[in-house]
């Protein structure tokens, strides 16, 4: 289909009927939008940071499919984003030198996406063979068990990781052509191999590969496996007695949402050229989470917006948070605030250390007064809405959301 | 293929934001030479000089001293040959401690922005490893007032060769863009085992590391000098600080076997001063740090056992210079608080000044203009008999200073006290 | 009620057969068995005094965690809620006996004294009350509400729970290592060339056993007691005989934050060092302590508790430290993925 088609097709469609094609078109726009402006005020800072963003939104997007598209809590997401990282960082780095290899492996950028996302996904199906069968809660604690251990093995795997101290100098992506011009300074030729280390190319980069995530994951959702995950997550002994082997589409889902997580895991350590344990806690785990929850659990572009507000919150928001405090305390005459005393430790202190409580209200609040998030999906919240209103219990709930 | 034209539109989208965006900031690093091009006139336009220490959480005991020292070189300088310095202040904790993953976004921030020249930080060791690559591949000149690992800029340590990291590995793009001024800690480790053996008379000791790079390295140099000289060295183990709470077993397995004091190859932010508390009723001896340890934060952690705590600091302490009295006065009278000076504050204020230095020199060398981050690394390395209020700094082919300084401190009725300073070899 | 019940039995069948397979099982008894020969030759090498010297450390890190676990398994057992916030409530025992203290005039200096009983007895009961009261907030704000919604529901909430009660104590006291001060005797009893019992360990364990007494007697004797278990047996069944379940599942949340919190300020005497997110960790073990003594029995909690705690310390004293939450979380899956009933537990029917 061409550019001309999508957009008569845009045309057709009434887009305040239609929330998802809106918000992909207002996605899009931004996506164009964005870095243009960012580029007439010479931010290079801003289109990196978005760059940067966007691996958020490829976390987000795969964790969407474990906990929107299959209902399976996934507390341990960012183990599988640390052995993409890793994954990345020991095959295209100089660190195996130290493992005897001379001069280390380098292997191209492209190649290392796609076997990051296969070994995560990997991963993903030998943590969830033996632990699908438990139930919610358990599943949660043993995903969450494994998310602890991956970063703390890599600590302590001494020269293969070298522990604490993380890989640096990890290789640049690298794109095998690429068209140089008076807009860059140079002369206008085709440039081969040419490695990525400025924030536009990183830039362009990640809307390349979150548009395929996206394009990817809608067709699934789209598909037989989207519909029997849908079937298992609303009600597992209606959807196994229809039929669906309720076993290898949950190890599907836990694959998939691997799978992203490796690939996004891969990107990160080539755009920031450092992998260390410490990048992958339980509270990245949790930071995905909150995206997902907050955009609205199955619904893509609610977990695009969901991704991009929360990463707005923690890396802009957060961070300039004491500065304009102080500026502001300093221009009301409330200086005497700024001040360090006692257990008072100063307001500009005081506000760099907000995150932990953003998160968690974002959380109980989003549950509690709007369960299906910022745009849910409209199955999800026939199904979020009805478990609050009727009166039930919990063991009953399974029963009624698969009777309807 | 109901959503195909998405794929399209983003598609085509996203070539044309990278052709224009391209045209717009000129792909970051690479365009800084043409920045100076349109400046001109009274004021010749804004150079920033950039720091990055830890400055929140455990660690900003010895961060926001640190902090301050670079903020008072560059703002009592003023303006360099037409230029307005300013300085900005970037921070590399996570949740309370030091982080490299944090310090690799801040480097990348910095090259991000065509005004800032120059950079001083990190303060530990592992963020510098992660830290040099990045600034290596955008020429940013880094001068650190306190990075001691050997491995950062030697090409060997302790005899072997280093591997962990290795330096070239460090440096992608080839060349040195990191500097240093601190003695490393094939100095440092040794310098406290002497000093334990000879004048604190003990012959048996356990030591533990944080298993950092900082805090491994300095560790094994202070066992090894340790034995050399006759000591034994009865217990030693690496802990991952993020998770212990507990030394018990460790102080307690030390005394069955006779351990006189301990060393922790550690800083404040990875628990350096914890185990001294739970050290009470187990270990009745003195408790040894190197420079991550000497602050109040250590003190704090120590509790009521915080009595004869010794710790090395790898650098001169300005306040023993009688030519530095005017400098140290002035910067009291502007940071008035007790906890605002600190170990390493004037070795900062001496890294703000050599990169000055080397920035005043650049900017002669490309006739009055903006000079290009390269040419302030090669200005940076050129760096000569610079007197500063720490030492009279040169550097040599590593980025090592050539004639580096260590000092040890006591606790004294709850702070740190200067004991004496003594010049570590040249290299 | 019955429906679920049963055919959930009916529909996983093979896949448990995959799980407790005989390559598996075969495979992880294998691994238990090395790695008991393995501590065996070390604590044979280390001799007897040493290895007494870690069981008394066990002792005391495994009596904190059987405080925790107790109350993660009474939650568990009465609303099958993963609390995520009981970990987060422990620390605050320990941050709010860490504010209380100066307010008795209490100082290190007074350690050894006999002036020191009384504010700490009296520090202890607060604590345990006020985290008993915001136990009770938080179900009431976070869970009741949530109570007949998607499974998923409440557990997010609960490990939004968790992240708002760290917030709140790193608001307050921010991310340092918190000096607690040290006010227990310091003296030890020697009981061997290499082995000694402090008279803190005596504490920390005398405490937890008389806690966890209290407790099982108020729950088998009293009236309350009765209407817990039976709330926990069948809350519908409960309801009809008369029992108010909101005012018993309060009072079991109660509970279990007040032992969660007078395992805080112990930890806070004992390891003289309190950080904000300590109960993340801490609250994961006791929870692994809890699913391993069959989740919903309080002495299995307590037995629990006292394993992982064993398994801290000699791990800690015979390998390497830096592998202890490695096992322990090693620990956690494997029990939960062979023995989700618990290893002294009843068959706990799975809903």
């Amino acid at each position: 289909m061409t550019v001309i088609g999508g957009l008569r097709r845009l045309w057709e469609t009434d887009p305040r009927r239609d929330p998802t094609t809106l918000t992909y078109t207002l996605l899009a726009i931004g996506a164009v939008v964005v870095p243009l402006l960012a580029a007439a005020t010479g931010g290079g800072y801003l289109v990196g940071q978005i760059a940067d963003a966007g691996v958020f939104v490829l976390l987000a997007i795969g964790l969407n499919v474990v906990v929107g598209f299959a209902g399976l809590l996934d507390l341990g997401y960012a183990a599988f984003f640390a052995i993409g990282a890793y994954m990345y960082a020991e095959l295209a780095s100089p660190y195996l030198e130290a493992m005897g290899i001379h001069g280390g492996i380098h292997l191209p950028f492209w190649i290392l996406l796609f076997v990051g996302m296969f070994v995560a996904a990997g991963f993903g199906a030998l943590l969830g063979a033996p632990t699908l069968r438990l139930r919610g809660d358990y599943l949660a604690i043993v995903t969450l068990g494994f998310g602890e251990i991956v970063p703390r093995v890599v600590r302590n795997l001494g020269t293969l990781t070298n522990g604490v101290n993380g890989i640096s100098a990890v290789d640049p992506p690298e794109v095998p052509a690429w068209i140089s011009g008076p807009w860059s300074g140079d002369p206008f030729k085709i440039v081969t191999d040419l490695k990525v280390t400025d924030a536009v190319g990183y830039y362009l980069i990640m809307v390349v590969l979150v548009t395929v995530c996206v394009v990817l994951v809608n067709n699934l959702y789209r598909s037989r496996i989207g519909r029997a995950w849908m079937a298992v997550r609303e009600d597992e002994v209606a959807a196994a007695a229809m039929g669906v082997n309720t076993v290898r589409i949950k190890l599907l889902a836990f694959a998939i949402g691997a799978s992203l997580s490796g690939f996004g895991g891969a990107f990160y350590a080539s755009k920031l050229a450092y992998v260390s344990p410490g990048n992958f806690s339980f509270l990245v785990s949790v930071t995905i989470l909150v995206m997902v929850v907050l955009g609205g659990m199955g619904n893509i572009p609610g977990v695009i917006v969901g991704s991009l507000v929360i990463y707005y919150i923690l890396y802009n928001f957060l961070p300039d948070l004491p500065g304009h405090l102080t500026d502001m305390a300093n221009a009301f005459g409330f200086s005497g605030l700024l001040q360090q005393s006692g257990d008072w430790p100063g307001l500009a202190e005081e506000a760099s250390r907000l995150k932990f409580l953003v998160f968690g209200s974002i959380l109980v609040a989003t549950m509690l007064l709007r369960p299906q998030g910022l745009m849910p999906s409209r199955v999800r919240e026939q199904e979020l809405q009805k478990g609050t209103h009727e009166d039930t219990t919990i063991e009953d709930v399974g029963a009624a959301t698969g009777a309807e | 293929m109901q959503r195909s034209w998405l794929l399209t539109v983003l598609a085509a989208g996203s070539v044309v934001a990278g052709a224009c965006a391209s045209g717009g900031t000129g792909g970051g690093a690479s365009a800084a030479p043409s920045g100076g091009a349109a400046t001109g006139g009274a004021s010749k336009g804004e150079i920033i000089i950039a720091s990055d220490l830890p400055v929140s959480g455990a660690d900003a005991s010895d961060g926001i001293p640190t902090q301050n020292g670079v903020q008072f070189a560059v703002e009592s300088t003023g303006t360099l040959k037409g230029f307005k310095l300013t300085w900005k202040g970037f921070d590399d904790t996570v949740n309370g401690a030091h982080d490299p993953q944090k310090g690799a976004q801040n480097v990348q921030q910095m090259l991000n922005d065509n005004k800032i020249l120059g950079m001083v930080g990190p303060f530990n060791s592992n963020v510098a490893a992660a830290e040099i690559p990045v600034g290596n591949r955008g020429s940013l000149a880094m001068v650190s007032p306190s990075n001691t690992n050997d491995c950062l800029t030697k090409p060997d340590f302790g005899g072997k060769p280093c591997t962990d990291p290795n330096p070239k590995n460090l440096r992608p793009a080839g060349g040195n863009n990191y500097f240093r001024i601190a003695a490393a800690d094939s100095f440092q480790g040794p310098a406290m085992a002497d000093y334990a053996y000879d004048t604190l008379k003990l012959t048996k000791v356990a030591v533990w590391s944080d298993n950092e790079i900082f805090g491994k390295g300095v560790a094994d140099t202070f066992q090894a000098e340790f034995i050399k000289k006759g000591g034994q060295v009865v217990v030693r183990q690496d802990f991952d600080t993020k998770v212990t709470n507990d030394w018990k077993p460790f102080l307690t397995d030390a005394k069955s076997k006779g351990a006189m004091g301990v060393y922790a190859g550690a800083t404040s932010g990875t628990k350096a001063c914890i185990p001294r508390a739970q050290m009470a009723g187990i270990i009745d001896g003195p408790y040894m740090t190197p420079d991550g340890g000497v602050n109040s934060q250590c003190i704090k952690d120590a509790g009521s056992n915080a009595a004869s705590m010794y710790g090395t600091v790898a650098g001169a302490n300005a306040e023993q210079n009688p030519d530095a009295k005017a400098t140290v006065d002035a910067f009291k009278a502007k940071f008035t608080k007790k906890d605002d000076l600190g170990s390493y504050t004037f070795m900062a204020y001496d890294c703000a000044k050599i990169i000055i230095d080397a920035i005043g020199r650049a900017i002669d060398a490309n006739g009055g203009n903006m000079p290009s981050r390269q040419q302030v690394v090669t200005a940076l390395g050129q760096t000569k008999n610079l007197k500063l209020t720490t030492g009279t700094y040169t550097f040599d082919a590593n980025g090592d200073p050539t004639t580096p300084t260590m000092s040890i401190f006591q606790t004294k009725s709850g702070d740190w006290a200067f004991i004496k300073q003594f010049g570590v070899g040249g290299s | 009620m019955e429906q679920p019940i049963a055919a959930g039995r009916a529909a996983p069948v093979r896949f448990r057969g995959l799980a407790s397979s005989r390559p598996l099982n075969a495979l992880l008894l294998l691994i238990v068995v090395v790695v008991a020969l393995l501590l065996l030759t070390r604590v044979w090498g280390r001799g007897p005094g040493y290895f007494a010297q870690i069981l008394v450390y066990g002792f005391a890190n495994g009596s904190i965690y059987a405080l925790i676990a107790i109350g993660y398994t009474m939650v568990y057992g009465i609303i099958e809620l993963i609390n995520f916030a009981h970990g987060d409530v422990f620390t605050l025992g320990g941050f709010v006996a860490l504010a209380l203290l100066p307010m008795f005039g209490v100082t290190e200096s007074q350690r050894d004294t006999p002036g020191v009983i009384l504010p700490l007895l009296a520090t202890l009961v607060i604590s345990m009350l006020f985290c008993g009261v915001v136990n009770v907030l938080i179900e009431r704000i976070a869970y009741r509400p949530l109570r007949h919604a998607p499974r998923l529901a409440p557990l997010i909430t609960a490990v939004g729970m968790s992240f708002v009660l760290e917030g709140i104590m790193f608001l307050w006291r921010g991310p340092f290592f918190l000096h607690f001060p040290d006010l227990l005797p310091s003296a030890r009893i020697s009981i061997g060339p290499e082995t000694s019992v402090g008279v803190k360990e005596l504490t920390v364990f005398a405490i937890a056993i008389v806690l966890t007494v209290v407790l099982s007697l108020f729950i088998e004797r009293t009236k309350l007691g009765k209407a817990m278990r039976a709330t926990a047996q069948d809350r519908d069944a409960a309801q009809l005989m008369g029992i108010d379940i909101n005012t018993t599942i309060a009072l079991t949340f109660f509970i279990g934050a007040a032992l969660a919190g007078a395992g805080g300020m112990i930890f806070g005497l004992y390891f003289n060092s309190l950080s904000f997110d300590l109960g993340f960790s801490a609250g994961l073990f006791a929870f692994t302590a809890a699913v391993f003594g069959g989740i919903g029995n309080i002495y299995g909690a307590a037995i629990g508790g006292l394993v992982i705690g064993m398994v801290q310390s000699f791990s800690d004293g015979y390998f390497d430290s830096t592998w202890t939450q490695v096992v322990i979380f090693a620990v956690l899956i494997l029990v939960l993925v062979f023995r989700p009933t618990g290893i002294l537990g009843m068959r706990v029917p799975e809903k």
